[in-house]
């Protein structure tokens, strides 16, 4: 471990944790979003050089991602699913996906975090640690508003858990005012599975037009075990139920413009999947 | 006890005696008086201020200096030095890349860290290459240009 003024600097996740446990710090993984509006007297732990928290791997059931890779190692790396690597691939420039990274995006908490997004859709999970122990818990649960987490004082998110499976039939739209390095004033994912002509999952999370991510399971189970010509049918309740689930807050952007970009981009989706 | 930072600049051990929360954007332009770092934005919007971070191009203004020890850095000073440079200054000046110049220490940066991964790129390619390095001469056209000549005429030195 090292010692600067205003920061640690430390080689594994033990001793992270035990500063984590013992002093007021800011973790450090990226520094993307921390150093736009960095405070003089912020007291940093470098998360950068920590091995556990920088590895992809992994297991029957998860992929398992460090909470320090970077948006390009996720994106180099061959077991990330496409749809995670669509959004890197529009996320910020070069330069800020070599350095920022998933752990960061998330627990940033703003509800225009790119990586956040398909995380919301794919169920992923976050592991959390602190120097007693772990919980996983699932993204959802994670946030309780704008820049607002469930992450205690002496925790650090160590990995994002997202299932291998059932997320290769998947839709997903940013929408900027520019190509690169923009902001998203809506951004949409969706996941679309069926068995034997019968509907077994119908996700769909929708970005920066609320204090979190948005997404409704109940109104999402609607379609589970329906056929497409059944879902077809009801199609235009289940749209009006999102039409007054969604509650746009005003932003960059009127709340009616991201109203209607959600509703325009969560129809496409339906339409593309033939309902 | 606060340590100092230690990090290799243009090839050369460095140390640094500021505060683990500062940028290296500033400790770069203020300490190594290297002031091809250009200071435009301090928010990763505009990439003058890039340099390549062990090896791979970052914005200076938003790496903390506690971050980098033991790293290597190389800003455009550095990089100025080698054969890859020579010829990527060669292309520029070919189409006129160049006009106030405030972008291209960072531009030049995005396009060696392009071609250091993709010897060859296509035109989209470059413009995604260089999308996070802003020109306000509006100079991009000449730039991609200029990559492309590089590219070709610096082959074997990518």
């Amino acid at each position: 471990m090292v010692t600067f003024s205003n920061g640690y600097l430390v080689d594994n996740l033990a001793d992270a944790l035990k500063i984590r446990s013992e002093i007021d710090v800011t973790p450090y993984a990226g520094g993307t979003d921390l150093m736009v509006d960095a405070k003089e007297d912020a007291v940093y732990l470098f998360l950068n050089k920590i091995p556990e928290l920088r590895r992809i791997y992994s297991d029957e059931q998860y992929l398992h991602i460090g909470a320090a890779c970077t948006y390009t190692e996720i994106f180099e790396n061959s077991l990330s699913p496409q749809i995670l690597k669509d959004a890197i691939d529009y996320l910020a420039a070069p330069a800020i996906r070599n350095m920022g990274t998933a752990g960061g995006n998330i627990c940033n908490a703003s509800p225009k975090a790119d990586t956040a997004l398909i995380f919301y859709v794919a169920d992923a999970k976050l592991r959390i640690c602190n120097t007693s122990g772990e919980r996983i818990l699932p993204i959802e649960d994670f946030y309780v508003g704008r820049g607002k987490t469930v992450l205690q004082k002496d925790e650090l998110l160590v990995e994002i858990l997202v299932p291998k499976q059932g997320l290769e039939h998947y839709y997903y739209k940013k929408v900027g005012a520019r190509q690169a390095l923009a902001i998203s004033r809506v951004a949409f994912a969706g996941i679309f599975t069926t068995e034997n002509g019968i509907i077994t999952r119908c996700a769909m999370a929708f970005g920066s037009v609320a204090d979190t991510v948005l997404r409704f399971r109940d109104l999402e189970a609607l379609f589970v075990g329906k056929s497409i010509a059944e879902a077809k049918s009801i199609r235009s309740q289940f749209i009006a139920n999102y039409e007054q689930a969604i509650v746009p807050i005003r932003g960059r952007v009127s709340a009616e413009y991201r109203k209607s970009v959600c509703m325009n981009l969560l129809e496409d989706f339906l339409t593309q999947n033939g309902i | 006890m606060n340590g100092q930072i230690h990090f290799t600049l243009n090839g050369e051990k460095v140390t640094s005696d500021r505060h683990a929360n500062e940028r290296l954007l500033d400790v770069l332009r203020e300490d190594f008086k290297l002031t091809g770092v250009k200071c435009g934005c301090k928010e990763g919007e505009c990439g003058a201020c890039s340099v390549l971070l062990n090896g791979v191009l970052a914005n200076s203004c938003m790496v903390a200096m506690g971050s980098i020890e033991g790293s290597e850095v190389v800003t455009i000073e550095g990089y100025s030095k080698t054969k890859r440079f020579q010829a990527l200054s060669d292309a520029y000046a070919q189409t006129s890349a160049v006009q106030c110049g405030f972008c291209i220490p960072g531009m030049v940066l995005a396009c060696e860290a392009l071609l250091a991964k993709n010897p060859n790129p296509t035109d989209a390619e470059i413009r995604k290459g260089i999308s996070g390095n802003l020109c306000r001469c509006t100079g991009y056209n000449a730039i991609v240009e200029a990559v492309k000549i590089a590219a070709r005429e610096g082959k074997g030195l990518w």
